[in-house]
C-alpha cells in the first residue's frame, strides 16, 4: 500500500464529488415531492390511491436500492418505448435520479405520515376550538409541528441516500466511485482509491450531520428542554 | 422490446437457488455483529478508558461510510496484510486460496456490529432506570441485573429496530455480487446476461427480496405480540 | 343565548349523555359539577361539536345545530362562536405566546396582523404575561400555559367560553392564579360554562349550578340553593363527600403540622 497514492487520489476523486451530490440532492427533492403526496394520501385514506401508495411503500422498503437501480434502467426505456418516447440513449443520472427519488419518497413518506400521527389529539382539538376549518388545522397547526418532528428521521434518511449513491456506478454513472473504478483500471492501486473514496464519504456525512444537527436544535426550539425561561 | 412473463418465472426458480447464499450472507454478519454490538455497547455504557474513544470511532466510521466502502476495503487490504505477514512470519497461507465470501462476511460484520451497538445502546437506555434499580435492591449485582432484568427487556423494546436490521441487511447482501458472489442478485445478474433478459431477472430478483422482506415483517409482528406480553397493560 | 336541547351522546353502546336541556343567558356564569364520569366533558365538548352528539339541538345566539344534519359548514359557524379552555391547555407548541392568540384571530376572523396584534397584547396582558408575549409554551410554567388558554379563547370575543376541567392537570400552588385570572373574566359580564372539580370555586364564581351524574343533569339552580339546600339524594351524597375529602386534607395538613 501506498499513502502517498492517497494524497494523489484525493483531489481527483473530490473532484466528482458534486456529482454525488447532485445524485443526492435530486434525489431529496424529487423524494419530498412524492414523500408529501403519498404522506397525505395515506392520511386522508384517498380510496384506491390508499391501496397503490401501500404496494409502493412496501415494494420500495421491501427490494434493495441495486435492483431498484436495474429495474428502473432496465425497465424505464421498455416502459417509455411503449409510448413511443426513446430514452435508451439518456444519460444513466437521469436513472439513478429517479430510482433514488423514488425510494426517498417511500422513506419520507412514512416519516411524515408517522410524524403527524404523532401531533397530539389536543393540538388538533384546540385548532378546531376556535373555528380553524380542516385545512387550516393541517396547515397551520399539524404540518409544522409534524414537519420538525419529522426532521431526525428525515436527515438520517438523507445520509442514508448518499451512502447509497456509492452504488450508482454500476450502471455507468461517473460520480466519486465511477471515476476510483477508472482510476483503479490505469493505476492498479484499487485499495488506495477505496480508502480514499471512504475518506471522502466520513467526511461529507460527517459535515451533513453536524450540519442536520444544527439545524435541528433551531428547529425544535419550542421543543423544549433547551432555555427554559426562568425569569 | 417486450417483458417476457413466462420468462420472469423460469428467472425465479433459477434464482432462487441462491437464496441459501444470501441468507448466510444476511445471518452470519448480523449474528457475529450482534456479539460485537454488545461488546461495544458495553464499553461505551462504562466508559472504558483508553477504548471508549476507539469504540465510538468505530461506530462512526461505518455508519458514516457506505457499506460497499467496507466490503472493498478488507476485500482488497486484508489479502495484502495477510500476504505481509505470511511472509514475515513464514507462514504457509496465501491470501488467494481465501474464498471472497470470508472477507465478505468479515466486512459485513463489522457493518453489523457498528449499527448492533446502536441498537442495542438505546434498547438498554430504553428500559426503566428503575428496573435496575429493583433488581439492586433484591442484591443482584450489576452483571445479573443487566443480564436477567435489563438485557431482556432490551431486547423486547429493540424488536421493531432488529427487523429492520435484519431487512437492512437483506437488501445490503446484494451489494456482495459487485465482488462476484452468486447470491439472489449475483444469480439475477447471470440469469439476465445469459439469456439477455434484464428486465425480466431482476423483476424475478425483485420479487423474492420483497416476499422475504413482508415475510420478516410478518414474523417480526408475531414475536412482538408475543414478547411484549407484559407490556400490554389493562387486565387480561 | 346557549340553549341545549335534548342532547344525547353514545359511545358505543354506552348512553354517556341521556337527553340534556340546558339554557345558559348572556353574561351567565355557568358550572357544571359532578362525579368522574358523569358526562359533564363529553356535554361541554357537544356544545362545540368537538364530540358530535347522537341527538338534539345546540343553539348559540340564535344559531341552530341539529345535531344529525350539521354540516361542515355549520360546524365551523358554531366554532366561530364559542371558545375553549382545556384541561390540558392544548397552546400550539410550534407559536408563541402572542401567536397562540393571534392564530385565530388572523386566520379565521381575518383581522389584519396589526390589529390582531394590539388585540392580542390587550388580552395577555388582562391574564398578566405581559413580559411572557415572545415566550414559547414550553418556557412556561403550567398555571402561566393555562393563562395563555384562557388569553387565546378571550381574544376571540366569542358568545360563550367553555371551560374543561381548566385547573385538574395543575399542581395545586399553581390553581390559585388561574382561578384568580377566571373570576375576573366572570366580573366583565363573559358567559362561560365551566366543567370543574372546585366547588368552592364554583360557588364563588358561578351564577348558576348544573349538577350532573350518569349522564343526566340530576339537580340545578342558583349556587345558593343548590349548595345550601339540596333537594336530591345525589346532590347530597356528592356534597358530602366532597366535603369530607377537604376536612381530611385540612387535618391532614394541621397534623403534618
Amino acid at each position: 500500500m501506498d499513502i502517498t497514492l492517497i494524497v494523489d487520489f484525493f483531489p481527483k476523486l473530490i473532484s466528482y464529488l458534486h456529482i454525488t451530490l447532485l445524485i443526492l440532492v435530486a434525489a431529496v427533492a424529487i423524494g419530498l415531492v412524492i414523500g408529501v403526496v403519498i404522506a397525505l394520501i395515506r392520511i386522508y385514506k384517498v380510496p384506491g390511491f390508499n391501496q397503490l401508495a401501500l404496494i409502493y411503500i412496501s415494494f420500495m422498503r421491501g427490494t434493495p436500492i441495486l435492483i431498484q437501480l436495474f429495474l428502473i434502467y432496465f425497465g424505464l426505456p421498455t416502459l417509455l418505448a411503449l409510448v413511443h418516447i426513446d430514452v435508451s440513449r439518456a444519460n444513466p443520472l437521469l436513472f439513478v435520479a429517479i430510482t433514488y427519488g423514488l425510494s426517498c419518497g417511500a422513506s419520507f413518506a412514512e416519516i411524515i405520515r408517522g410524524a403527524v400521527n404523532g401531533v397530539e389529539k389536543g393540538q388538533t382539538e384546540a385548532a378546531y376550538s376556535i373555528g380553524m376549518n380542516e385545512k387550516q388545522m393541517m396547515v397551520r397547526i399539524i404540518l409544522p409541528q409534524a414537519l420538525v418532528m419529522a426532521f431526525p428521521n428525515f436527515a438520517n434518511s438523507v445520509i442514508g441516500s448518499l451512502k447509497d449513491t456509492s452504488l450508482a456506478f454500476t450502471i455507468g454513472v461517473m460520480d466519486m466511485v465511477g471515476r476510483g473504478n477508472t482510476l483503479i483500471a490505469s493505476s492498479l492501486h484499487a485499495l488506495e482509491v477505496y480508502i480514499t473514496l471512504s475518506i471522502i464519504y466520513y467526511g461529507v456525512v460527517i459535515c451533513l450531520e453536524k450540519g442536520f444537527s444544527l439545524s435541528e436544535k433551531k428547529l425544535q426550539r419550542f421543543e423544549g428542554s433547551l432555555a427554559v425561561d426562568t425569569k | 422490446m417486450q417483458i417476457d412473463i413466462p420468462f420472469i418465472f423460469t428467472a425465479l426458480t433459477e434464482i432462487f437457488k441462491a437464496l441459501p447464499l444470501t441468507m448466510i450472507i444476511t445471518l452470519v454478519p448480523l449474528m457475529i455483529g450482534f456479539l460485537i454490538g454488545i461488546g461495544i455497547t458495553l464499553i461505551r455504557i462504562r466508559k472504558v478508558k483508553g477504548i471508549y474513544r476507539l469504540a465510538n470511532f468505530y461506530v462512526s466510521f461505518l455508519r458514516g461510510t457506505p457499506a460497499l466502502m467496507h466490503i472493498m476495503l478488507i476485500y482488497l487490504g486484508l489479502p495484502l496484510l495477510i500476504d505481509k505477514m505470511a511472509e514475515t512470519f513464514h507462514w504457509s497461507i496465501q491470501s488467494t486460496s481465501i474464498p471472497i465470501l470470508l472477507f465478505v462476511l468479515m466486512a459485513l460484520s463489522l457493518t453489523a456490529g457498528a449499527y448492533m451497538s446502536e441498537i442495542i445502546r438505546a434498547g438498554i437506555l430504553a428500559v426503566d432506570q428503575g428496573q435496575l434499580e429493583a433488581a439492586e435492591s433484591i442484591g443482584m449485582t450489576g452483571f445479573q441485573a443487566m443480564r436477567r432484568i435489563v438485557f431482556p427487556q432490551a431486547i423486547a423494546i429493540s424488536l421493531p429496530n432488529l427487523c429492520n436490521i435484519f431487512i437492512g441487511f437483506l437488501h445490503t447482501s446484494s451489494i456482495a455480487f459487485i465482488v462476484s458472489q452468486k447470491e439472489l442478485t449475483g444469480a439475477a445478474n447471470i440469469v439476465a446476461s445469459n439469456n439477455l433478459k434484464f428486465l425480466e431477472a431482476y423483476i424475478a430478483a425483485a420479487l423474492i427480496y420483497w416476499g422475504l422482506t413482508i415475510i420478516s415483517e410478518k414474523v417480526t409482528a408475531l414475536l412482538e405480540k408475543r414478547v411484549t406480553v407484559y407490556n400490554r397493560g389493562g387486565v387480561a | 343565548m346557549i340553549q341545549l336541547r335534548n342532547i344525547q351522546k353514545s359511545f358505543g353502546n354506552q348512553l354517556v349523555l341521556k337527553g340534556i336541556d340546558l339554557t345558559v343567558n348572556k353574561g351567565e356564569v355557568v358550572s357544571i359539577l359532578g362525579p368522574s364520569g358523569s358526562g359533564k366533558t363529553t356535554l361541554l365538548r357537544c356544545i362545540n361539536f368537538l364530540e358530535r352528539p347522537n341527538e338534539g339541538q345546540v343553539i348559540v345566539d340564535d344559531f341552530k345545530v341539529n345535531s344529525k344534519q350539521a354540516n361542515k359548514k355549520e360546524i365551523l359557524t358554531l366554532r366561530k362562536k364559542t371558545a375553549m379552555v382545556f384541561q390540558q391547555y392544548n397552546l400550539f407548541k410550534h407559536k408563541t405566546v402572542i401567536e397562540n392568540v393571534m392564530e385565530g384571530l388572523i386566520i379565521v376572523q381575518k383581522q389584519p396582523k396589526e390589529t390582531a396584534r394590539k388585540l392580542a397584547m390587550e388580552v395577555i396582558e388582562k391574564v398578566g404575561l405581559t413580559e411572557k408575549a415572545n415566550a414559547y409554551p414550553v418556557q412556561l410554567s403550567g398555571g402561566q400555559q393555562q393563562r395563555v388558554g384562557i388569553a387565546r379563547a378571550l381574544a376571540l370575543n366569542p358568545e360563550v367560553i367553555l371551560l374543561d376541567e381548566p385547573t385538574s392537570a395543575l399542581d395545586p400552588e399553581l390553581v390559585f392564579e388561574v382561578l384568580e385570572v377566571i373570576k375576573r373574566i366572570a366580573d366583565e359580564g363573559i358567559t362561560m360554562i365551566i366543567v370543574t372539580h372546585e366547588v368552592s370555586f364554583a360557588k364563588d364564581v358561578s351564577d348558576y349550578i348544573v349538577f350532573m351524574d350518569q349522564g343526566e343533569v340530576v339537580e340545578e339552580g342558583i349556587p345558593t340553593v343548590i349548595f345550601n339546600n339540596p333537594k336530591e339524594e345525589r346532590t347530597k351524597r356528592f356534597f358530602k363527600r366532597i366535603n369530607r375529602e377537604e376536612d381530611n386534607l385540612e387535618s391532614n395538613l394541621t397534623n403534618a403540622i
